[in-house]
């Protein structure tokens, strides 16, 4: 299957393998775009059933989903920075420590996040 | 000094026209002998069949790139000892259409090479009386590292965007147009970058950055596409704005 | 299949696109194919590397280059080629700067120039220490600006088409798809190259096997000069890979065992930087007489650029040090690199003249494929890569002005003897094989025909290829499908091998004296009374028949040959 090879990780460098994420994270945040527009159309039908649904979903069950979700956002979000950087010709040479920053800058914004959502759906 | 041989097996994927299988061939291998060596020993004692693209063997050519264990290599600048492994897979580049064996189809990769209009452009060029032209040293290292393109295709057969993509003009093609936007004595930029500046041309690389991790020359194509990017932007500004 | 063309151009290499070019720009009207077996950079040019030599500065004359070629070819160059070629190559420089080649440059941004062996004057003009690469990159580039220039790309040409004193055209296989395709063209070029994978040891390409050179001696051209074949001093062991002789133009020293510059006392006044042949001869008397380095391939002499220092050594000979490191695990700028001599040049060609026709009408040659002569017995170095240039333009116009003048376009009646022939190459049975065979052929070549030769030395390279030739009947290709078939070619092109070898051999074997690169122990004296002719070499079927053809002399008699 060629059209899968962007996919590849066999021989392929850390360069390669954030390429990969990269695209993965951007259609899974595609199709939680569309779920979660689809969600937001709960409003139409009422107070009730947007809280309904509201009531469903933000509950500890679904709290590894949300956490997933952030580090798929957040990783684009960073990757998405150091690729604007570098794709004005700026800070080529230095390719490998900012990977490796942007890396580090993924990973605590995250567990930030993770903390403050397991605080506020479970408690403290 | 000793002669250690190594039996090395050589697991080779193979291709008749029709279908692919694997073939795997041993190879009595000392220090010094390269993966080519290592093909032509198979040909010549094993299967006639095996086919390869070779020629200089001393890594000018560009014809025998292939993926060894994965990563394209020139087979003639691989030393089979070098590799600590056993068990050799050799494999055609990825991103090429498998004509034979080991060949692949490179019709469209030197196609794709010249449209960009890969020579240098000048209003006074005569080819019955030509001049001297002036360069210095420093103008001659600022877009020379990027000549040493061998046009092996490692870099193609690596980046993702040219398997997302057919059309996409790909690193090599966009090393030689930055090749000559950066030469002094080219005055043709604004051609070239018609060529680039385009749905498949420098817009389609996301820096995946996978061309300057292989490339045989260490040519850094990542790095000739981040800054034709740059002129490419520079154009299409450039133009809107003319148009408008 | 049938394919028309005005012009058809055999080999993409200098001379090949070089000649493409000259015949585009004498006339965008005329249709110009370029045929060869490989992409065109893929070619064997790519693996020059000194640089080409030309008369560019104050302080060197056309005639010092002339004299320098005419002394250093061992006074068999014809004089009134050598003249032409000198005064075209200025140009030619200034050209490829104009089309993009990135020369290397002094302060002042002028193209810079080194010295190089046999030359009295620094005039070899360089792009670090790849100067073909970047030759052929930039040939290419420009050809393929040219709208009217169609390649045909990995083709094996297999026969020449003559008839009745003149070129009809060429039968080639589409290694594609197996077909044999017969091109039919007004004029046809040979610029095929070399012959150097006669030989086990060597600097040349893998395939590098002489094709246009046997494919035109079975058709009828005579062959010139085949005996003299140039030995390289530096090539790198065991692969063979080019030690460029720049190394010794920017100051390196070629050292033996003892750590002595033995050059002082083979050329007390040209030392390293003799012409090649000497600086051969010496390297190879210095190992046989055990003054050689030891080394598990053998013995070697030291090439030492360690005094260079490594800024100079990564300005000028940054390919050099990279392929000493890769391929033999030596950082010439810590240590001597081993090299020992090396087959590397084949003088010797299709007979053509200075305007590059051969003997048959509407048939030229140009490049190493060609013998002019301009190197005569000896080349010096980077004058091969100049006259591919020079007479690549040569060809490329004379061709272009023929078939402009041609009303009419060949025909050739059918093909289908030639169908046969190549078809019975996969017989059923057979019991031998082209790779022994070519394995044997490599091994009698580097012991009888190399740089000392003798009189049964030679008759038993002339013995082992007619029993080689023998075998060679015996064949049988396994490989029977029709893509990209390998196996095939490599049969083919060890036939055509065999009979270069023939020609070679006895060439080398009828010389009774020593000149350039040809020495005779037996022999040891040059003759000119006698020898100062050329060697014609005429197929037959019972082998190559052999004449002889004068030296043109204009302003240089010869003298004795000292540096």
């Amino acid at each position: 299957m060629s059209w899968l090879k962007w996919f590849e990780f066999r021989g392929r460098s850390v360069f390669h393998l954030s390429y990969s994420f990269h695209r993965l994270t951007g259609l899974v945040l595609v199709l939680y775009l569309i779920m979660h527009l689809s969600y937001l159309t709960s409003l139409t039908f009422g107070r009730e059933v947007y809280e309904a649904f509201i009531a469903a979903t933000v509950t500890p069950t679904f709290l590894i989903f949300d956490i997933l979700l952030v580090l798929v956002g957040v990783y684009h979000g960073v990757n998405g920075l150091r690729l604007i950087l570098h794709e004005f010709g700026l800070a080529y040479d230095a390719r490998r420590p900012i990977l490796y920053l942007s890396y580090l800058i993924t990973l605590i914004v995250w567990l930030y996040a993770s903390y403050k959502l397991y605080v506020f759906v479970v408690g403290v | 000094m000793e002669e250690k041989v190594k039996n090395i097996i050589f697991r080779i994927k193979r291709f008749d026209g029709e279908k692919s299988y694997w073939s795997d061939f041993v190879v009595p291998a000392q220090k010094g002998m390269t993966v080519l060596e290592g093909l032509f020993y198979i040909k010549a004692t094993y299967d006639g069949s095996l086919s390869f693209r070779a020629s200089c063997r001393m890594g000018i050519c560009g014809s025998c790139a292939v993926k060894i264990n994965y990563k394209p290599k020139l087979a003639c600048e691989t030393q089979i000892l070098h590799l600590n492994s056993s068990k050799i897979k050799i494999e055609p580049l990825d991103n090429f259409k498998v004509l034979k064996d080991l060949i692949t189809e490179f019709e469209g990769f030197f196609a794709k090479h010249e449209t960009v209009r890969p020579y240098l452009i000048r209003r006074d060029d005569n080819y019955a009386e030509p001049v001297e032209l002036i360069q210095k040293p420093k103008e001659l290292h600022a877009y020379y590292d990027f000549t040493l393109c061998i046009k092996c295709g490692a870099c193609v057969s690596v980046c993702p965007a040219a398997s997302t993509r057919e059309d996409y003009l790909g690193p090599a093609a966009m090393v030689a147009a930055y090749r000559f936007n950066a030469d002094s004595r080219d005055e043709g930029k604004d051609f070239r970058l018609a060529a680039i500046c385009s749905d498949g041309g420098v817009w389609r690389c996301h820096f995946a950055a996978e061309c300057s991790e292989v490339c045989p020359k260490n040519i850094e194509p990542a790095k000739a596409i981040q800054k034709l990017r740059f002129q490419s932007a520079i154009y299409a500004i450039k133009k809107a704005l003319k148009g408008w | 299949m049938r394919i028309r063309n005005d012009i058809l151009i055999v080999g993409a290499g200098l001379a090949g696109m070089r000649a493409a070019i000259a015949a585009a720009e004498t006339s965008r009207q005329l249709s110009i194919a370029v045929l060869a077996k490989t992409y065109p950079i893929r070619c064997h040019s790519v693996c020059a590397e000194g640089g080409t030599a030309a008369v560019l500065r104050e302080g060197d004359s056309f005639d010092l280059h002339a004299w320098d070629t005419i002394k250093g070819s061992d006074f068999l160059a014809d004089q009134d080629a050598v003249e032409f070629f000198v005064k075209e190559m200025p140009k030619e420089i200034l050209r490829l700067d104009n089309w993009g080649c990135p020369w290397s440059r002094t302060e002042d941004g002028k193209i810079a120039q080194r010295a190089f062996g046999g030359h009295s004057f620094d005039r070899t003009v360089f792009a670090a220490d790849r100067t073909g690469f970047h030759e052929v990159h930039t040939l290419y580039e420009r050809m393929v600006s040219y709208p009217n220039i169609t390649r045909f790309d990995e083709y094996f040409m297999t026969s020449l088409v003559i008839e009745n004193g003149e070129v009809k055209g060429l039968t080639a296989i589409d290694l594609r798809n197996g077909e044999l395709v017969l091109f039919e063209a007004k004029a046809i070029i040979m610029a095929t190259g070399g012959a150097g994978r006669l030989y086990g040891f060597t600097t040349y390409s893998h395939q590098v096997t002489g094709d246009g050179l046997a494919v035109a001696y079975r058709a009828g051209v005579p062959l010139k000069d085949m005996e003299f074949f140039q030995f390289h001093p530096t090539g790198l062991i065991p692969s063979g890979i080019l030690m460029t002789e720049a190394c010794r133009g920017e100051g390196g020293y070629l050292k033996n065992r003892d750590g002595e510059r033995f050059m002082q006392k083979y050329a007390p006044e040209k030392m390293e930087l003799a012409p090649r042949d000497l600086v051969s001869r010496s390297m190879w008397t210095e190992i046989i007489e055990g003054r050689g380095l030891e080394s598990p391939y053998g013995p070697y002499i030291a090439l030492d650029l360690t005094h260079l220092g490594e800024e100079r050594i990564n300005e000028r000979l940054p390919l050099i040090r990279d392929a000493a490191i890769k391929f033999a695990g030596v950082d010439p700028v810590e240590e001597p690199i081993p090299v020992r001599p090396v087959a590397h040049y084949t003088m010797g060609g299709i007979h053509a003249n200075i305007d590059c026709e051969t003997p048959v009408k509407g048939l030229y040659a140009a490049g190493e494929a060609a013998c002019i002569s301009i190197h005569g017995a000896n080349r010096l170095g980077s004058n091969s890569t100049a006259e591919c240039l020079v007479f690549g333009r040569v060809a490329g116009e004379k061709a272009a002005e023929y078939a402009l003048r041609k009303s009419y376009y060949p025909s050739v009646k059918a093909f289908d003897e030639e169908e046969k022939r190549i078809a019975s190459l996969f017989r059923e049975k057979g019991d031998e094989s082209a790779y022994q065979i070519k394995t044997e052929l490599n091994e009698t070549m580097d012991k009888n025909l190399w740089i000392f030769r003798d009189e049964s030395g030679l008759m038993e390279a002339v013995r082992k290829i007619r029993e080689l030739k023998e075998r060679y009947d015996n064949i049988s290709v396994e490989d029977k499908s029709k893509t990209f078939n390998t196996d095939l070619t490599f049969a083919i092109e060890v036939g055509y091998m065999l009979d270069l070898a023939e020609v070679v051999a006895l060439g080398a074997l009828k010389r009774k004296e020593s000149r350039g690169a040809h020495y005779r122990t037996d022999y040891p004296r040059r003759d000119d009374d006698n020898w100062l002719k050329h060697t014609l070499a005429y197929y037959t079927e019972d082998g190559p028949k052999f004449d002889y053809l004068p030296v043109t002399i204009t302003k240089w008699q010869p003298v004795e040959r000292k540096y």
